[in-house]
């Protein structure tokens, strides 16, 4: 369990004491009438005043409590143990189960509320006897149907058919898997049903249909209140003072509880937008590149300290150029292709270096300017094509938005174009595609898609960021056919981000690869991929299953946690050529003959020894 | 050599979910048959939606064949009786894709390792840390680790986390759906390795479901090509890798991208799989196959011997010499 925040628990907890010690305390008769102090003002005798009847406020204030709270935690409490039982029968014996608890939920929710309140009332006479069950009744629908949502989603998960396969019992499953991970929702379920309970004793009280007068409670306080209003408007505060504060509490409650039980809910980290630093030196133009990025480093505020995911990043992109930039996850591959977009999430900022599209630099451009270079200079393509699209447009429409925000054109020659770009990325009966929605295409045409959207307005430059990685083979080909297609007839450069050294090899013309944030090695892949200058890039050539049906050789241990770098070079602590001299400084990343960088200060002593060469040639 | 688990005939179908429940049903299985040897390491290939994790289940005996059956040692597990046949669960295991949904996420790994061993009674609770702890040690991780949960691992040693539950019973069978296809091509390499070794080392029988084909043949000793529910091709991984007789086979190898060092001529298959709800009529593959000829819409073509071990269902004898049609 985390750390429990303590105070809505002793809110709550110095509510209810109060409530139940009411008894024991000093207070006057909460029925005990005194004509002469009729609506008397807050004094010595009567901390806040006396009401219509002179009866003391205060005191009919905390008995009242007693009472509205009493009755919603029988209420609550009925209906969570009753809900709990039903939604987890329902959800879990079988079809005839399911349909009894779904059911009789269904005709419970058939009455309205207010309607079933009055009929109960009517029947059995006013009081709190007759308010809990009712209360109960009114909200176990809603407890059941949590639990059943929640047994039907975590029944679904692998790690409860983990114990379907270990042969767990039924029971054992139930307890041990699923009322854990059901635990939160029915929490936050239980907050908001003590809160409306309290409310809505206190509205019946008020209507005369709950608690029965002279007996003190909330709601008949209000109500008596209300008829003085103008001669004493204090009376009307004080109940309503205490039902929003106890509401208040209850709800801090039940949030503090849901973060404590869920193990995997970390802080937020402090959101720190600013990628904009208007002071950062400006380099000249560089040459004719689409992108340049030099010096490029992000930082990200985490609830452990400040962290630099990306460190001195430096890449430049030609027209017509593919340059795949490869590397692990949590390399911080995707983050630099996001700082390319100027889309980097609301806590991460970039602290130095220079970024550069087409000439311009980012860092110095407003969000309206980015969003113009958006799309027409540089365009995104992501892994998950599901996620990017909007799953209520059609596809046809949502490309023809991504044609709209960069071009006034009436409406048909919009919709002419959106079926003309379908038709350019291979997508077959284009007019019928484009008219439907996202789930109804394949994972390869969704991709597809939204291929047809990065290219609506012709961008130079084409950052893709795993985009075969959720594919199926043959489809993987297909997609990278596609984006070697455009890359031929439009002389687009593209930034393909992958973590998978095959494809690569497919497409790019450099490659430059990652490692814990910085650039380890960089140069034309051809060569890059005959002869590695860096331990790391040949470790990952190695882990690729070979031609020969050998295992993949692994690289021992695994990346370093940005908060947690080793000292000297990154990648000593994994690298099977590591001398002393290694950790004693970080080596930098150091040119090696024509276009080639590596950051091994080995490279001498090992270039050539590529682990799989001997057998691939 | 008499087979540890035999797969005969399966077949499943799923109703058709959906607002209104109407469309077909879908047929994920169709007639597949298999057999695992002791030891042995067979490798089930096919796209997504081909029905590989459904034959996964199936052979667990979590989730019943429509028809078929299947046989852990000659016993047809759908004669057993409920308790039966969660004692037979024992014998054998599942390693899930995900390594993310795989875990509870409430609960300290240790306890997830230690519920076989609760499960089945295999260790009193005194002696459970030291076999969590032993079975930790087993795929790679310290006896620490144990007290931690899920979320503070990384997917690869969540990965191992999860062989190391399904290893608690003492299996003698692993179905692997899919173990590294989410994983990091380095880490990938480790968790490989990790089933190798266990395999070598504890005589394991083991399934192994992959889209992958370079991923299979360095672990698998038989390759089932699978398609649409249906095996299209399957014997010993070197043979079928090498000489892939069914065109489907030769299309999957063409398009794994395999050594960086040698870029290889490619088929490019047309479009996607057909959906398994309305599949092809004839051989189920004609719809992307560059091979096809007017016959394959009418007849079904059945699995026949390519050489020892070997089948495959084609009515074509010629596609490793010829060429495939070009592709639009
Ligand atoms: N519980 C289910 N209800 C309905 N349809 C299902 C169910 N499980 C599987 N299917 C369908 O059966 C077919 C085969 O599914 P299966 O999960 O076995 O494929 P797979 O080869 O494992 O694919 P992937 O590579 O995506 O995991 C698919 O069309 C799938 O949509
Ligand atoms: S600098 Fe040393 S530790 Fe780092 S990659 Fe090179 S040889 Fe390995
Ligand atoms: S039977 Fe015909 S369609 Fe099927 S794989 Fe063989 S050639 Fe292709
Ligand atoms: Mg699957």
């Amino acid at each position: 369990m985390r750390r429990l925040n303590w105070l809505p628990v002793a809110a709550v907890a110095a509510i209810a004491i109060v409530a139940l010690a009411t008894p024991l305390l000093p207070l006057p008769d909460p029925l005990a009438m005194d004509i002469a102090g009729r609506l008397a003002p807050p004094s010595r005798a009567h901390w806040l005043g006396q009401d219509q009847y002179g009866r003391d406020v205060l005191s009919r204030l905390l008995w009242g409590s007693r009472v509205s709270l009493g009755v919603a935690v029988l209420a609550c409490g009925a209906a969570v143990a009753l809900g709990t039982a039903l939604g987890l029968a329902g959800g879990f014996l079988g079809r005839l189960a399911e349909l009894l608890a779904l059911r009789s939920m269904d005709i419970v929710l058939c009455f309205p509320p207010l309607l079933l309140a009055l009929l109960v009332v009517t029947l059995l006479g006013p009081g709190a006897a007759t308010l809990v069950p009712l209360l109960a009744l009114l909200y176990l629908p809603g407890f059941v149907r949590v639990v059943y949502a929640g047994v039907l989603s975590v029944r679904s998960q692998d790690y409860a058919e983990a114990m379907r396969a270990l042969g767990a019992t039924r029971l054992r499953i139930m307890t041990r898997t699923i009322l854990p991970n059901i635990g939160g929702p029915i929490l936050v379920q239980f907050s908001l049903t003590m809160a409306s309970a309290i409310v809505l004793e206190s509205g019946l009280s008020f209507l005369g249909l709950g608690v029965v007068p002279p007996a003190p409670s909330w709601g008949l306080m209000i109500g008596a209140a209300r008829s003085t209003m103008a001669q004493a408007p204090l009376l009307l505060l004080w109940p309503c003072l205490a039902l929003s504060l106890t509401i208040l509490a209850m709800n801090a409650l039940c949030d503090a509880l849901r973060d404590a039980v869920d193990p995997q809910r970390a802080p937020r980290p402090a959101g720190l937008r600013g990628t904009l630093a208007p002071h950062a030196p400006s380099l000249a133009p560089d040459g004719d590149a689409l992108l340049a990025l030099r010096g490029l480093t992000v930082e990200i505020d985490t609830p452990a300290g400040a962290i630099r995911p990306v460190r001195d990043v430096s890449l430049r992109l030609s027209p017509g150029e593919t340059l795949a930039l490869v590397g692990e996850s949590g390399s911080g591959k995707s983050l630099t292709g996001l700082a390319a977009m100027g889309l980097l999430p609301p806590a991460a900022r970039v602290v130095a270096g220079d970024i550069r599209v087409d000439g311009r630099d980012l860092r110095r451009l407003d969000e309206t300017a980015l969003r113009r270079l958006r799309g027409t200079a540089m365009a995104m393509v992501f892994q998950d094509p599901l996620s990017s699209l909007n799953p209520v447009h059609r596809i046809g429409a949502q490309i023809g938005e991504a044609v709209r925000a960069h071009h006034r054109l009436p409406a048909r020659a919009v919709r002419e174009r959106a079926v003309g770009l379908l038709r350019r990325v291979g997508i077959p009966d284009p007019e019928r595609r484009a008219r439907s929605f996202a789930h109804e295409l394949s994972g390869g045409m969704r991709q597809r898609a939204m291929i047809a959207m990065a290219i609506a307005n012709d961008p130079r430059l084409l950052i893709a960021d795993e985009p075969t990685t959720a594919l199926d083979t043959t489809v993987q080909a297909q997609i990278l056919e596609l984006i070697s297609g455009l890359k031929r007839q439009g002389g687009m450069a593209i930034l393909f981000i992958t973590h998978s050294l095959p494809v690569v090899a497919e497409i790019a013309d450099t490659l430059a690869v990652m490692y814990a944030g910085e650039i380890v090695e960089q140069g034309a892949a051809a060569a890059l991929f005959a002869r590695p200058l860096h331990p790391y890039t040949a470790a990952l050539l190695a882990s690729v299953p070979g031609e020969d049906g050998a295992l993949p050789r692994s690289i021992p241990g695994t990346v370093p946690a940005p908060h947690d770098l080793p000292p000297g070079c990154r990648f000593a602590p994994r690298c099977a050529h590591r001398r002393d001299a290694c950790e004693a400084a970080h080596p930098p990343l150091a040119p090696v003959g024509d276009d080639r960088l590596t950051r091994c200060i080995r490279w001498r002593d090992f270039a050539g020894t590529r682990p799989s060469a001997e057998t691939a040639a | 050599m008499t087979a540890l688990l035999a797969a005969e005939d399966l077949s499943r179908r799923f109703a058709a979910r959906g607002l209104f429940r109407r469309g077909r049903p879908v047929q994920a299985v169709a007639g597949v048959s298999l057999a695992i040897a002791r030891g042995e390491a067979v490798g089930l290939v096919g796209e997504s939606g081909s029905g590989k994790s459904t034959i996964g289940r199936l052979v667990l005996g979590l989730l019943a064949p429509d028809a078929g059956r299947v046989l852990l040692e000659g016993t047809d597990l759908a004669s057993l009786r409920e308790a039966a046949r969660r004692r037979v669960r024992r014998r054998l295991q599942l390693v899930f894709q995900d390594p993310y949904s795989s875990l509870d996420p409430r609960r300290r790994v240790g306890r997830q390792i230690a519920d076989g061993l609760a499960i089945h009674r295999l260790a009193p609770p005194a002696q459970r840390r030291e076999r969590v702890a032993a079975l930790l040690a087993q795929v790679g991780l310290a006896p620490e680790h144990a007290e931690r949960f899920p979320h503070q691992f990384s997917g690869g040693q969540r990965q191992r986390i999860g062989i190391a539950r399904a290893l608690a019973t003492g299996p003698e069978f692993l179905v692997a759906d899919e173990p590294v296809s989410a994983l990091d091509v380095s880490v990938q390499a480790q968790v490989l390795a990790l089933l190798a070794d266990l395999r070598t080392r504890l005589g394991l029988a083991l399934l192994f479901i992959s889209h992958d084909l370079p991923v299979v043949r360095s672990l698998c000793d038989r390759v089932v090509v699978l398609y649409l529910g249906r095996i299209m091709e399957e014997g010993p991984a070197s043979e079928v890798l090498r000489h892939p007789r069914h065109p489907y086979t030769r299309a999957l190898l063409a398009a794994a991208p395999g050594d960086p060092l040698r870029p290889r001529a490619r088929i490019l298959l047309r479009g996607d799989p057909p959906s398994p709800a309305d599949p092809p009529s004839g051989c189920v593959f004609r719809t992307r196959c560059p091979y096809v000829l007017a016959e394959c819409a009418q007849v079904v073509p059945a699995l026949r011997s390519g050489g020892p071990g070997h089948r495959f269902a084609c009515i074509r004898d010629d596609v490793e010499t010829t060429l495939p049609a070009p592709t639009a």
